[in-house]
């Protein structure tokens, strides 16, 4: 293959890589974020390496087919603990995390240069719908509104208008479970209508998270409050960054992925929370939606709830809480704003209980109804919330949804704790290590 | 000889163009049909995306050419009005009239609403 100018100059650039997410997946990703050498971009288009990372589900196979086949020319898979599919040749596995940037960017520079052969396809090179020579005049189709072009109707108005009285085309077309402003695995089949969500429904729910290890052992027998209290900030911070990328405000999403993966008991939110303010990201007018009822607040539980006025709260029923003085903190929106802010108070709150009992050597009373940073663990963890999208979203602006939807954390909670990790990539995910995480 | 000039030039400039756009392209494969599918993060769609689109900002263009007419023509009036004397002004007057039921439409559809 020949490799021209442009194809050397682009191997010394950082690797663009679209991560596919299966289950657990969203480690590596965090991971790869602030790794200097990576690009995370959102759409295969713009990839030269798919990262499958975390093993995938067999009802999401087709999909995944789907995604690998879009990526352009020259492109190679990478497969992170996940067994490559057979028929695919020259795919690595990698199994440790710390290995992961190197092993992206060497398949990257190879593929640049040359030194690889860029990956086959897996689906036949055919239309989706058969088209060629349909049609009285092999136009593609028949019909009153100029047939099927290239084997796909055209939009139509087939539904009543919800929202102006402006009766636009209805859009319907299925998204995920790749798809970057989901949750890892969720798919939904969307209509709209112009820039307004007719109607969803959410086909495949999120794949269960799986909680830091310290609240399963939190069920089993007490732990430090300040260690409960820091896993319960930074998965906060996790989401916050997730929010913010989603936003457009990449500089800031990762300054709240840094301060996750280095938070202790001296870290502080005021300059997170100030840079936030003066980003503008409270007065976007896609977080001034997103309302959820009492009924609905109460169905999602945690943050959701207590943003909405709720102040349920297993954490008031502990002794050891008690003794910190502690006290649920709430807002009076309930929409997506006020979800937000109920975050950064929760994470500020956390950072204090922490450095409280950490001084005091608190540790954690009950353990058979404890309060998860997704809501409240009793009999069994919080479940799969993905259903009440189907009710709220409707009638939402598609930028109002996607927010809407960042600010929820519908995942249900995995009754396992946070898996198997080495000694290396448990120091890169909680603290960070090396030159990869600043 | 101006015009084969003329010819000439749009020619190069064309033959530049096309050049610069298929010398990249010359090793790459033709885009397979599952390449081509929108992406919907391994979704799929039943239509085409070609669909009426509820243009938000439309309101507010129709305001701002409203505003826009209306200055064009005050300009040239302003240099003609001392000659043309009171006729000029009435005839600005229904100019306005007729644009101002522009921008009461405008109104009645929301444009000074900010969403």
């Amino acid at each position: 293959m020949a490799v021209n100018w442009l194809r050397k100059l682009a191997s010394h650039k950082r690797a663009p890589v679209f991560p596919v997410l299966g289950k657990q997946g969203d480690k590596a990703l965090r991971y790869l974020a602030l790794s200097p050498e990576i690009e995370l971009v959102d759409s295969p288009r713009h990839a030269s390496v798919l990262l499958i990372a975390g093993e995938v589900p067999a009802d999401r196979l087709e999909p995944l087919r789907r995604v690998h086949d879009q990526l352009p020319d020259p492109f190679t898979t990478l497969w992170f603990r996940n067994e490559p599919w057979p028929h695919l040749e020259n795919v690595d596995r990698i199994d440790d995390l710390t290995d992961l940037p190197a092993a992206l960017t060497k398949a990257h520079r190879e593929l640049m240069t040359g030194q690889r052969d860029s990956g086959c396809r897996i689906l036949s090179d055919r239309p989706p719908n058969p088209w060629k020579g349909e049609g009285d005049f092999g136009q593609g189709g028949e019909g009153m509104m100029g047939g099927v072009p290239y084997g796909r109707p055209m939009a139509m108005n087939m539904q009543e208008d919800i929202s102006d009285g402006l009766t636009l085309d209805s859009l319907t077309f299925r998204l995920g479970p790749f798809f970057m402003a989901f949750p890892p695995g969720m798919a939904a089949e969307v209509t709209l209508q112009g820039d307004l969500v007719q109607s969803w429904e959410t086909q495949l729910e999120p794949y269960p998270q799986r909680l830091d290890a310290v609240f399963f052992n939190a069920r089993k027998h007490p732990v430090p409050i300040a260690e409960i209290e820091l896993a319960r900030a930074r998965h906060h911070l996790q989401r916050l960054y997730h929010a913010l990328h989603l936003a457009g405000l990449e500089a800031l999403s990762l300054s709240s992925l840094r301060l996750a993966h280095g938070l202790s008991t001296s870290s502080t939110l005021d300059g997170l929370r100030r840079r936030l303010v003066r980003s503008g990201f409270f007065h976007l007018a896609a977080v001034g939606g997103g309302l959820l009822n009492t009924e609905q607040a109460r169905q999602f539980g945690g943050p959701a709830a207590r943003a909405a006025g709720l102040a349920d709260d297993l954490r008031s029923h502990d002794a050891g809480y008690r003794r910190l003085g502690f006290s649920p903190v709430c807002q009076n929106g309930g929409g997506v704003s006020a979800r937000w802010k109920q975050i950064l108070d929760e994470v500020e709150q956390s950072l204090m209980l922490a450095r409280q009992a950490e001084r005091d050597e608190v540790y954690t009373n009950d353990v058979d109804c404890i309060e998860t940073p997704r809501g409240p663990w009793d009999e069994q963890p919080p479940e799969d919330a993905s259903a009440i999208l189907d009710e709220i979203l409707p009638g939402l602006e598609w930028g109002d949804a996607l927010a809407t939807i960042a600010s929820l954390d519908i995942a249900a909670v995995a009754d396992r704790g946070g898996g198997t990790q080495s000694p290396g990539e448990s120091r890169a995910v909680q603290g960070g290590s090396g030159n990869v995480v600043k | 000889m101006e015009l084969l000039t003329l010819l000439i030039v749009l020619l190069l400039s064309l033959g530049a163009g096309l050049l610069v756009q298929w010398l990249p392209m010359r090793h790459q494969p033709i885009a397979t049909y599952p390449q081509r599918a929108p992406f919907l993060g391994g979704g799929t769609p039943d239509s085409h995306a070609w669909s009426r689109y509820h243009v938000r900002y439309y309101p507010m263009t129709l305001l701002l050419i409203a505003f826009e007419m209306e200055m064009m023509f005050m300009y040239p009036w302003a240099v003609v009005f001392v000659e043309k004397g009171m006729m000029a002004v009435m005839e600005m007057g229904m100019f306005l009239a007729i644009l101002s039921v522009g921008i009461v439409y405008a109104w009645r559809e929301g444009v000074f609403k900010w969403q």
